[in-house]
């Protein structure tokens, strides 16, 4: 921020009328895409709207049905779960490409383009080619196992092994985005403090644990947050790899969600899990956001 | 790719006194590589999988277990993909998608950003506040009432002035590009960049009169660009991949998109996987294409969009 003479604290009008027209294009489609629908849903969640029927203004009932509702109940388990599983897994495997990519030496490019790959790749491409890897009868994974000597798994048709499945390909999309994130972290790492270590004695592991990793912190909970917000969202893997089966034992929030609204079209119900489930995101990018702020002051 | 070659030196072992300590480096640089390469192959091994798959003839593709290469290059799958009667369709739904979300989020985010940046006006500091405040607001979770909007949109699809009575937007490309339009993200990465570029580059066109949009489209945008290429790149990339756009706000056969097409084909009755490969292969190569040619934009708007965002 520059100090400004004190003519530009009143702006004439025609300034203010140009301004407005900069910002209008954008901020309609913000107001209809993000500002809108997030009130929009809060007030649908006190109906029972479903556009079949004249709609009720129904208080809080439909808080209170997801409440005693077992299969959402078992939705918000599977997702936390899922976004348990997937984001320790990536942040370490993140962090270890990133220190081991921080240094120099040839090739450094190739590697990192390799671990970024999977970012780029469309969910739904890289979703289709894991059920093929998965497929039981003829796909790669088993043909692994069975060459390794071990029994060929069921992966995504099995109630117990398919939540695994979809979070080791939700590791494999998701680490070289955390490894970027490090990599930008690890830069702001003065190397002062790594010589002094060295000249200290200190061994590579101890350097990690106790210079590299407390160093990260901030950018560690950071990067923990968005993938947090990134994985209680999860709706298209599901959607393609195992369409919330077997046995319900992959459904979460946002699939259900989907089915609840576009399936049975109770669009009041939906939109109370909407809401809980946009409150907790919501709750987890203030809390990282902050966490950022006083990492950047 | 370019570092590569001017760090070759750097490896080199040490030569020390004792012979064990001289190969320590030596050990310690074969594990280190042995390790990176191990992850690498695990890294690329789907996409090998991929490609390999897609090259493979329908009887080899249920041979178990499968052979990670292919007995000979089979093109017919692509030609299967490519001469399929709804993707040519798909491809142009896919593209008017893309680079209908990637235009509108240029030109708005950039006017947008430039407003925060360099305007003065009334209630400034509450617009920044809102953009920044609509950075956390989770997209997924509003796939009902978006839905509903595009439903509702007035006079459009037969709807009436309160937007009832028809289907809005749905089924239409404005429609599925609406939601992407201008993002958040968009916004705060070009008001950070024209916030850097100096003040002085303007104010000898507005001593001489200009108006504001006449220094934004002269001035401002040509040197804009490396924020205009990132913000490009990323749009593109992400309208490319979109998958629950298309899937909600469509649901006519001719307005799907290459994603929503994959997805058919590999649910489809007659699914084979050689094929399925092939059209995947196909989808994922563009992105990649501009990807290396752009990488270290885009990695950097990467880290922006992560780090900052």
């Amino acid at each position: 921020m520059t100090f400004r003479s004190g003519a530009a604290d009143a702006p004439a009008f025609n300034q203010n009328l140009g301004a407005y027209l900069f910002l209008a294009p954008a901020l309609l489609i913000l107001f209809l895409s993000l500002l809108l629908p997030a009130a929009a849903t809060i007030g649908m969640s006190f109906t029972d709207i479903s556009f079949l029927r004249p709609t009720n203004f129904v208080g809080l009932d439909n808080y209170l049905r997801l409440l005693s509702d077992g299969r959402f109940q078992q939705a918000v388990f599977n997702t936390s779960y899922y976004t348990l599983g997937v984001t320790l897994p990536t942040m370490v495997l993140g962090l270890l490409a990133a220190v081991a990519l921080n240094r120099r030496f040839p090739f450094r490019v190739a590697f990192r383009t390799i671990f970024y790959l999977p970012v780029l790749t469309s969910l739904i491409a890289a979703a289709v080619v894991w059920v093929y890897i998965y497929e039981p009868y003829s796909g790669p994974m088993n043909g692994l196992l069975v060459s390794l000597g071990l029994p060929p798994q069921p992966w995504l048709q099995s109630p117990n092994l398919a939540m695994t499945a979809l979070i080791i390909m939700a590791v494999w999309r998701d680490f070289g985005t955390a490894m970027i994130i490090y990599l930008a972290g690890l830069q702001d790492i003065p190397e002062e403090i790594y010589e002094a270590a060295r000249l200290d004695g200190a061994g590579k592991f101890a350097i990690l644990r106790r210079i590299t990793v407390p160093m990260l912190s901030s950018v560690t909970f950071y990067l923990m947050i968005i993938l947090i917000v990134q994985s209680f969202q999860v709706f298209g893997a599901i959607y393609v790899m195992t369409g919330g089966g077997p046995l319900g034992s992959t459904e979460t929030i946002v699939f259900q969600m989907y089915q609840t609204a576009f399936g049975y079209t109770e669009f009041g119900y939906a939109a109370a899990m909407s809401t809980v489930l946009f409150f907790v995101i919501l709750l987890f990018s203030i809390v990282g956001t902050k966490i950022m702020r006083k990492g950047e002051a | 790719m370019s570092t590569a070659t001017s760090d070759a030196q750097s490896v080199a072992p040490v030569s020390a006194a004792s012979r064990l300590a001289a190969l320590r480096p030596v050990a310690e640089a074969v594990v280190g590589y042995g390790l990176l390469l191990f992850a690498a192959f695990a890294t690329m091994a789907p996409f090998l999988w991929m490609v390999s798959t897609s090259f493979k003839t329908d009887p080899e593709v249920f041979r178990f277990p499968p052979s990670f290469v292919p007995q000979g290059l089979v093109w017919q799958n692509y030609l299967d993909v490519i001469n399929a009667p709804d993707t040519g369709r798909q491809l142009i739904n896919s593209l008017i998608f893309a680079l209908g979300s990637t235009a509108s989020n240029l030109a708005f985010c950039s006017l947008a950003g430039y407003a925060l940046a360099r305007m003065q006006f009334r209630g400034k500091t509450l617009v920044f506040a809102l953009v920044v405040g609509l950075l956390m607001v989770p997209a997924q979770s509003q796939i009902v009432p978006v839905f509903l909007i595009v439903q509702k949109i007035p006079f459009a699809g037969g709807n009436d002035w309160l937007g009832n009575g028809g289907t809005g937007l749905l089924n239409t490309y404005w429609g599925m590009i609406l939601p992407t339009a201008a993002t958040p993200f968009g916004i705060f990465l070009m008001r950070q960049f024209f916030t850097r570029i100096p003040i002085e580059y303007e104010e000898s066109a507005r001593l001489d009169g200009a108006r504001p949009f006449t220094i934004f489209w002269r001035i401002l945008l040509p040197l804009a660009r490396p924020a205009m290429a990132v913000l490009g790149v990323l749009s593109f990339q992400s309208a490319w991949n979109e998958f629950i756009w298309p899937l909600i706000l469509t649901n006519s056969r001719d307005m799907a998109t290459l994603q929503i097409g994959l997805q058919l084909l590999q649910s489809g009755p007659d699914a084979r996987w050689n094929v399925v490969m092939a059209m995947a292969t196909l989808i994922t190569m563009p992105i990649i294409v501009v990807f290396l040619f752009a990488q270290r934009y885009v990695i950097d708007g990467a880290v922006t969009s992560g780090v900052k965002g």
